[in-house]
């Protein structure tokens, strides 16, 4: 669902839908793209502000369609002057537009602060090392380029490498044509980054390589009945539903004098330091020991553990999901793929795509929309090459459009550039 | 002794920002005094002799549009006017002039000593009175009080200054003038946060010895610029060229097999000097592959032979600097009349001030100039001219002013020291500001002059001259926006003779304008234009670059009032940080250090996340619904 909010929405639910939908009903409704073609079909609910969740006008679409299809609606109302909501804004407008009370105060505070730190993480899921380096690489240039503009505008006495016109021109190309390139790459969607870590850990002989070798559909793992027969790290990736999850198998953990076995371990622990997700194994059978307790008291804070309580198939166990120690527990059998499904969706969940607040969608929608305005900006740019305080503007532009990926590079860090760069000054 | 009159403005220190203060104070209304250690040096140019440049040009436009007197000042003692930038585009255009030290400094006292309101007084301040957190007066070398309830401080680089030349040093202001310690110790007492900065001149040269003709002569622009908005190339005395030369491979070695004995290479400096303007030995040192650098030869006025060598600043020894000097072309026989060196000084960290320039710990003490970490004396003539229209309206018991960053390259720069502070001295730069298409120098007057009269600081000779000009601007605009160019009305070829190509339908002037390559004379050449075209090039240059710049001036607009409640909301003096749920420590001690005004300035605080700001306006929500209740109960 796509929700927009703020002030004198009927224009915008009118040219989005081409009706004017009557406030506090659910109107089946054709979203249209700039030229009038459906780009989805579903419901619109337009609320009149003061009478709404935000206290302004809202506008709540309901399509039928997936990702794609929710990346053009968004897309849509982005064209038609919507910008992206920070974390926890509907919520925060609600507050400040005096529809909440209160008592509701601390709740606003606190899913800010949670959904900031959501959002944070997310955007770190949705750019791989390779779309980051590349980015940053387009945004090093971009500096170097706006070094140039800035310097010959600011410092006209120097004898600094004068930018002509000319030289600013085939510099403009090589970064029109790699954001070009960037931003394609990215709505193909391998901007997403090559996916969680997912770290398996339990006592030994609790079946982590079996549902490794299970989530995967390969025997990757040796599986024996044996204790502590995987000494080392083993990894595997597997797509679920197009996020690539990283399933780290490790050595279980336990007290041994056996030398291989405790190098085993202690590579165990370094993988759990670095997971992202960590998928607790349990013998369902045996249930929580004071062996698990001794290995939860060392597992790192704010990683999100799944409990997995594994071998049902060897008891009359049912699969399932239940909330457990804060979190969420699945019985299932990693031997015969019982409950394997309800893991995965948890996955996918933690994954960050299927949550309601600030998810990875969402994360690389920003992003796409960041590349989307530095691309424009350019092109605008190379415009302008016989003014070039405008073009220095559209470069200005730029920047702040793909610094919302990159981070802050404000006036003084150019500033700096250019003094490292060049001998200012008389 | 109590001097039997009170004041309700002192202005101590008598450089470009104290005389900006104290004229803006006595032009408001109120009753100034103006100390100096040295009445003979009011206005004093210290360093090189020249005003404006790039941004600078932009801050004496904008003092000047709020009636200050360097832009005037500088068009009587200008002796080279020239436009720079004048092909980049208007937003970076810039006005710059040399200046004839003796009569730039004479127009400056004469503004001063013809000003109703102001008194001036030649003694050293040495003791600032308070009484609890707020200012009450000051006492003067010799014992002497004076009392006021606002006090602007313009120290200059006079705090605990120490002169280097070489490895010796001694205490001093500048050279020839005593530092201030006394002034310095007790701004220490008064637990003001504190730094060190440096700053350098080159050696002067005495122009008699100097070969010109082997050099290039730069000379004034012609037709010949203008400064203030009220003055005209008339007023200019005669014009003279400045010269360049080079520093080569030679200058180079004697720097090189001499850094040994630089202060600033010996770890004698501690203060941090300023990165866009190095020293000479800096420029040997950190741009080792340059061959030479250029060495501006700038008169130090028409009744002299001194010469200010631009580009040479340094702390060597003497004799270093002698051989230095002399291993550049045309200066082989130089005499140097002053050596150059470099002062360290003390200066308050300007994040301790309000946006009126007033402490936050000290009321009624206000701070300008290179006291705040600033260099420059654009930067320091704005400061000044705003702190002193803010201590005159304390002390007329009205609300502070201070102009956005949207409104004017002075609210630039007050808000990047108060929120970012400096780490060198800061100087503008037209980078710095990210509404630089809007904020130029030819709108300077548009921009401020309507404040200016609101404020008390504009006389009515500005105040007519602008209106006439303002009104030319309106009814030209209006008229071109009427007037309709109909493609059948034209005669053949006539658009494509004077427009670059045939009109495909009626368009109105206002849009053709908007042509990058259509000026307002080639409308009035179209036979459909209307009569009586206008004549004044001031009147027309703005509406053309109205017009042109539309597209960007509104989007800026757009980015402003998008701003505008963040920027309006007042975070309260009391606002205990430490209980605003949500803010990681780091932030609230931040928030709590640097106290700021408002969410805007916040916002711009290094390190405070726009999710901060939003568990800001959640908290001041949270208190106002707090408070509104606590009224219910009792009423």
């Amino acid at each position: 669902m796509v929700r927009v909010s703020g002030k004198n929405l009927a224009g915008f639910a009118q040219t989005l839908t081409g009706t004017q939908p009557k406030p506090r009903v659910a109107t089946l409704a054709r979203f249209k793209d700039a030229h009038g073609s459906a780009l989805d079909e579903g419901l619109v609910l337009f609320f009149l502000g003061p009478h709404s969740y935000t206290g302004e006008d809202v506008i709540e679409l309901q399509g039928h369609g997936g990702p794609v299809v929710m990346q053009l609606l968004l897309g849509r109302c982005l064209e038609l002057g919507a910008r992206l909501a920070n974390p926890g804004e509907f919520t925060q407008r609600a507050f400040l537009n005096g529809k909440l009370d209160l008592a509701q105060a601390e709740g606003v505070a606190d899913l800010i602060d949670a959904s900031t730190s959501m959002a944070a993480r997310s955007a770190l899921l949705s750019l791989s090392g390779r779309f980051s380096e590349a980015i940053h690489t387009w945004r090093d240039k971009l500096v170097d380029l706006r070094m140039l503009v800035e310097a010959t505008l600011d410092f006209p006495d120097e004898e600094i490498d004068f930018l002509e016109a000319a030289r600013a021109v085939p510099r403009l190309h090589a970064l029109q044509s790699q954001i070009t390139e960037i931003l394609a790459k990215a709505q193909q969607g391998s901007l997403l980054r090559s996916g969680l870590h997912v770290v398996l850990a339990g006592q030994p002989n609790v079946g982590k390589s079996s549902l490794l070798n299970q989530l995967s559909g390969e025997d990757r793992a040796i599986v024996t009945d044996v204790a502590g027969t995987t000494r080392d790290v083993l990894r595997e990736t597997v797509q679920i539903e197009g996020i690539p999850l990283h399933i780290v198998d490790t050595a279980g953990l336990r007290e041994t004098e056996d030398t291989v076995e405790k190098i085993g371990i202690a590579r165990t622990w370094g993988e759990i330091a670095k997971a992202d997700v960590i998928l607790r194994m349990v013998d369902a059978n045996h249930g929580v020991s004071e062996e698990d307790h001794a290995i939860d008291s060392r597992l790192p804070e704010g990683v999100p553990v799944v409990w997995v309580f594994n071998k049902i198939d060897l008891s009359d166990t049912s699969a399932r999901v239940e909330n457990f120690a804060g979190g969420k527990a699945i019985w299932l059998s990693a031997a015969n793929g019982q409950g394997i499904d309800l893991l995965r969706q948890t996955l996918l969940t933690i994954a960050g795509w299927e949550s309601r607040g600030e998810d990875v969608f969402l994360a690389r929608e920003r992003h796409l929309q960041a590349l989307r305005s530095a691309q424009s900006h350019i092109a605008t740019a190379l415009g302008w090459l016989q003014q070039l305080e405008l073009m220095a503007e559209e470069l200005r532009l730029a920047q702040e459009a793909v610094n919302t990926i990159t981070g802050e590079f404000g006036a003084d860090d150019l500033l700096g550039v250019i003094f490292s760069r060049f001998c200012i000054g008389k | 002794m109590l001097y039997p009159e009170c004041f309700e403005v002192i202005v101590v220190g008598g450089g470009h920002a104290g005389t900006e203060a104290a004229l803006a104070a006595a032009r408001a209304g109120c009753k100034t005094l103006l100390l100096s250690h040295n009445i003979e040096t009011l206005g004093q140019m210290s360093c090189n002799p020249s005003i404006g440049g790039i941004g600078k040009g932009h801050l004496v436009k904008e003092v000047d549009a709020l009636g200050g007197a360097m832009a005037q000042a500088t068009d009587e003692g200008g002796i080279q006017f020239r436009i720079l930038n004048s092909s980049k585009g208007p937003a970076v255009r810039a006005t710059r002039a040399q200046a004839d030290r003796i009569l730039y400094k004479a127009a400056i006292r004469r503004r001063l000593e013809n000003q109703p309101n102001l008194t001036l007084f030649q003694q050293a301040v040495d003791d600032i009175t308070v009484e609890g957190d707020r200012v009450t007066g000051v006492v003067t070398q010799i014992g002497l009080r004076f009392e006021a309830p606002t006090v602007v401080l313009t120290a200059g680089t006079f705090l605990n200054g120490l002169i280097h030349v070489g490895l010796e040093h001694y205490a001093g202001g500048r050279a020839g003038d005593p530092p201030a310690i006394n002034l310095s110790h007790r701004l220490r007492e008064l637990a003001l946060p504190v730094g060190r900065l440096k700053t350098g001149t080159p050696p002067r040269i005495d122009g008699k010895t100097i070969d010109f003709s082997v050099m290039q002569e730069q000379h004034s622009d012609k037709p010949l610029p203008v400064f203030s908005f009220l003055g005209n190339a008339a007023q200019h005395p005669k014009q003279m060229p400045c010269w360049v030369t080079r520093t080569n491979e030679h200058t180079h070695e004697i720097i090189r097999a001499n850094l040994d004995r630089s202060p600033m290479y010996t770890g004698v400096i501690e203060g941090v000097g300023p990165r866009y303007c190095p020293s000479i030995e800096d420029k040997i040192h950190r741009f080792a592959d340059k061959d030479g650098h250029n060495v501006f030869l700038e008169p130090e006025g028409l009744t002299t032979h001194e010469i200010y060598p631009n580009g040479i600043s340094t702390s060597l020894p003497f004799d270093v600097q002698l051989t230095v000097v002399r291993s550049m072309k045309g200066l082989e026989n130089a005499h140097i009349l002053r050596p150059g060196y470099a002062i360290e000084y003390d200066f308050f960290d300007p994040r301790n001030l309000k946006s009126s320039f007033e402490t936050k710990s000290i009321h009624g003490l206000f701070f300008a100039g290179q006291i705040n970490g600033t260099t420059g004396y654009e930067e320091a003539a704005a400061q000044g001219l705003l702190a002193g229209i803010n201590a005159a309206l304390q002390a007329q018991d009205k609300e502070a002013w201070c102009p956005r960053r949207d409104e004017a390259y002075i609210g630039v720069m007050v808000d990047d020291l108060i929120t970012r502070g400096v780490t060198e001295p800061y100087r503008m730069f037209t980078s710095r500001a990210e509404y630089r298409l809007s904020l130029r120098e030819d709108n300077a007057d548009l921009r401020l002059t309507e404040q200016g009269r609101a404020l008390g600081l504009v006389d009515d000779v500005r105040w007519e001259a602008f209106n006439r000009k303002r009104e030319a601007i309106e009814r030209e605009t209006a008229r071109l926006r009427a007037t309709w160019a109909v493609p059948h009305k034209l005669a053949q070829g006539e658009a494509e003779a004077i427009l670059g190509q045939e009109l495909e339908r009626e368009y109105r002037f206002t849009d053709l304008l908007r042509r990058p390559n259509v000026q307002y004379a080639d409308l009035m050449k179209l036979s459909t234009a209307p009569a009586d075209p206008e004549t004044d090039p001031l009147v027309v240059e703005q509406i053309e670059i109205s017009v042109k710049y539309q597209g960007y001036i509104e989007r800026q607009l757009d980015e402003v009032a998008r701003a505008s409640t963040q920027e309006n909301t007042q975070l309260p003096v009391d606002l205990d940080y430490a209980t605003v749920s949500g803010l990681s420590r780091e932030v609230q001690q931040k928030l709590a250090l640097h106290k700021p005004e408002t969410l805007g300035q916040a916002s711009r605080i290094q390190g405070i996340t726009p999710a901060a700001i939003a568990l800001l306006m959640v908290h001041l929500k949270k208190r106002e619904l707090a408070e509104r209740a606590a009224h219910k109960e009792q009423a």
